[in-house]
């Protein structure tokens, strides 16, 4: 609950090139976040055969780390963000998975307004 | 004029061809993205270009038909061997990154459907393709990719099972720039845009087209063929990418995925259809990005082949054209090279639209040049609707092509 | 257009692919030479097909590429063994007759002759 704002105050905070240039990273993990979810969702009702979602998580997994790998601020907000992403299960409930990518979006609107 | 004959089964099988071999893997992630970002409005972008490939796809085959000379050979002997060598090694170089995307991507899709690694599976559709290209001749090879990516068709199935507002989609077909974008979003709009045209009018297209026509031996009498093959397969063949765009709008924008890797695409049939519908997209994925590595590998040797006067195609057996066979396995092996970098497929994806968008001017300014000529084209030059619409068409990709790298490093390659 | 014809160099003759009496590609018109002396009629005397004939055509540090990578081989071709110029220029001989063939022979020495259908 307290996340959002939090997020959006460190920002605030520490607006500088680093979040600018951080903003692709941001928006990739927030659109990974978004397919995990739609991976495990569909996984969850059996459309989906076991060697495709298997494969499906481990991409992901290892885009998300590129992308923490690439954030010139890896200690921000958004950098916990994603750390914390990083530390859900393959197997996440999609729920979960959706609030961390509804978080990222939050950081990515305010960039793009700043 | 020479009386035209339209066998009909030749039509089906070239329509047929033409709809399972349109897209290739830069077009189904720029689908995807360009649905999930921008909703319908980019099919306005995927229906323009398509009308850009369709008229010089049409003026490839009329000149293999009519002066019976493939288009590099007669490249070279228009822009002259400096700036013809120019265009070549910038042409090599933009189609070799292309089929090295389209490695790539075939070795994502066999990762989904096998769960074997992914490198593995890079070196394994490789040595696949090189077989199919040494083993069949080229009106099987064209066949048998163009075909089978008729699994293609899934996605269309899928969009019609959705019920999609289609009315918002033929609002879509209208050139247009969506309210309330950022600058930032506006960059993003302009560089997908230019992504687009890239990936329906790569220059390898036209090369490959014009050699095709020549290694299936046409004549004036096949020029109806050739011009109903270039308008309804292709028209067809981009039905498949705006539907892979309209379920992205449908499935993907609601949850603000946009998405991040080629394998992504599949669950737009998976939400439908379940398991069925994903292995059939998959497949379909399979055979259209392993028929786009073959076209692209192919356009390369013959460009090669044709620049430098080397006995060339596939209607011939490898020996009987070795230089044509040791450039086609070289390319091959090369874009396989730059796959196992390790370089990730997207961003490969990306650097071939750019790459390819600067070179299309100069790849199409000489057919244009050549298919208005008289002298060798006689009664069957360009008409007054192919010079206004290729001449259209030619400001346009070279207006995108100028903007073209400035806007993939101002938006990240589309990502912000 | 018959070899007897008035002929534009450049854009009717130069860069045109050489096909022979049996079809096969065997180059490119890379350059040209004349015969005559100064004051006197000047007429095409061979086709210069090869690396070789790229000097002069490149700027030097793009021939001595060329020459790392091909070498300067040059194939000359009498005139009077052209039959046709049209989007090709034909000959009325075989490839072998003018040694035009070579590298495309040397290669095909790697390429095994199974398995096409």
């Amino acid at each position: 609950m307290l996340r959002r704002p939090l997020l959006l105050l460190l920002l605030l905070a520490g607006c500088s090139k680093g979040p600018q240039a951080d903003l692709q990273y941001i928006s990739s993990a927030r659109s990974l976040a978004g397919e995990w979810a739609l991976v495990n969702e569909q996984a969850n009702q059996g459309h989906l055969t076991h060697a495709y979602v298997k494969t499906m998580r481990q991409s992901i997994r290892q885009q998300l780390q590129t992308n923490a790998q690439s954030l010139t601020e890896p200690k921000s907000g958004y950098g916990s963000e994603i750390g914390a992403l990083l530390r859900e299960p393959d197997d996440a409930p999609p729920a979960a998975l959706r609030v961390h990518a509804t978080n990222l979006k939050h950081v990515e609107d305010s960039l793009e307004s700043a | 004029m020479s009386r035209t004959a339209l066998n009909p089964l030749e039509l089906t099988l070239g329509i047929m061809t033409a709809v399972g071999g349109f897209v290739d893997i830069s077009q189904l992630v720029f689908s995807g993205q360009a649905g999930s970002m921008f909703g319908y409005s980019l099919i306005s972008a995927f229906a323009i270009s398509t009308i850009g490939i369709m008229v010089y796809g049409e003026m490839c085959g009329r000149v293999a038909a009519v002066a019976h000379q493939p288009l590099f050979s007669l490249m070279r002997h228009r822009l002259g061997l400096k700036l013809g060598l120019v265009t070549l090694v910038a042409s090599v170089l933009s189609t070799l990154v292309t089929t090295a995307a389209e490695i790539g991507g075939l070795g994502m899709i066999l990762n989904h459907l096998t769960g074997a690694p992914y490198m593995l599976m890079c070196v394994a559709s490789t040595l696949a393709l090189m077989a199919s290209m040494w083993i069949l001749p080229f009106k099987w090879i064209e066949r048998t990719y163009g075909l089978l990516g008729l699994f293609m068709i899934v996605f269309v199935v899928a969009l019609v099972a959705m019920h999609p507002p289609w009315g918002k989609m033929a609002g879509g077909l209208v050139p247009q720039v969506p309210h309330g974008l950022s600058n930032k979003q506006l960059l993003n709009y302009s560089y997908f845009v230019v992504a687009i045209f890239s990936a329906v009018m790569f220059p390898y297209e036209a090369f490959f087209y014009s050699s095709g026509g020549i290694e299936e031996g046409w004549k004036p009498k096949q020029l109806l063929t050739n011009r109903v093959t270039s308008i309804v397969g292709m028209g067809l063949g981009s039905l498949l990418s705006i539907a892979v765009l309209a379920l992205a709008a449908l499935l993907f924008a609601p949850t603000d995925v946009a998405p991040q890797m080629p394998g992504s695409v599949a669950l737009q049939t998976a939400i439908p259809f379940g398991k069925l519908g994903l292995l059939a997209a998959l497949l379909g994925m399979l055979f259209a990005v392993g028929g786009a590595a073959v076209e692209t590998c192919m356009a390369n040797a013959y460009s090669i082949s044709q620049f430098f006067g080397w006995e060339w195609g596939r209607h011939k057996k490898p020996w009987e054209a070795p230089r044509f066979t040791i450039a086609w396995i070289v390319m091959m092996l090369l874009a396989l090279a730059i796959v196992l970098t390790g370089v990730e497929v997207m961003k490969l994806v990306g650097y071939a639209v750019v790459f390819s968008i600067v070179v299309l001017p100069l790849s199409y300014l000489p057919l244009m040049l050549l298919a208005d000529d008289k002298s060798y084209m006689r009664e069957y030059a360009n008409k007054w609707l192919a010079k206004i619409l290729g001449w259209l068409f030619f400001v346009i990709v070279t207006v995108a092509a100028i903007a073209a790298i400035p806007l993939y490093v101002l938006t990240a390659g589309g990502q912000g | 257009m018959r070899r007897d014809s008035a002929i534009k160099l450049v854009s009717q003759l130069l860069d045109l692919p050489l096909i022979d009496k049996d079809g096969r590609w065997c180059g490119v018109v890379d350059d040209v030479e004349f015969d005559g002396t100064p004051g006197k009629v000047t007429r095409i005397k061979a086709l210069l097909v090869g690396p070789g004939a790229y000097e002069g055509r490149l700027p030097s540090w793009a021939f001595w590429l060329a020459r790392k990578i091909a070498g300067t081989r040059i194939a000359r071709v009498p005139f009077d063994r052209v039959e046709n110029i049209a989007s090709a220029v034909h000959l009325d001989c075989a490839a072998e007759d003018m040694n035009l063939n070579r590298a495309e022979d040397e290669a095909g020495r790697w390429i095994p002759r199974w398995g096409a259908l």
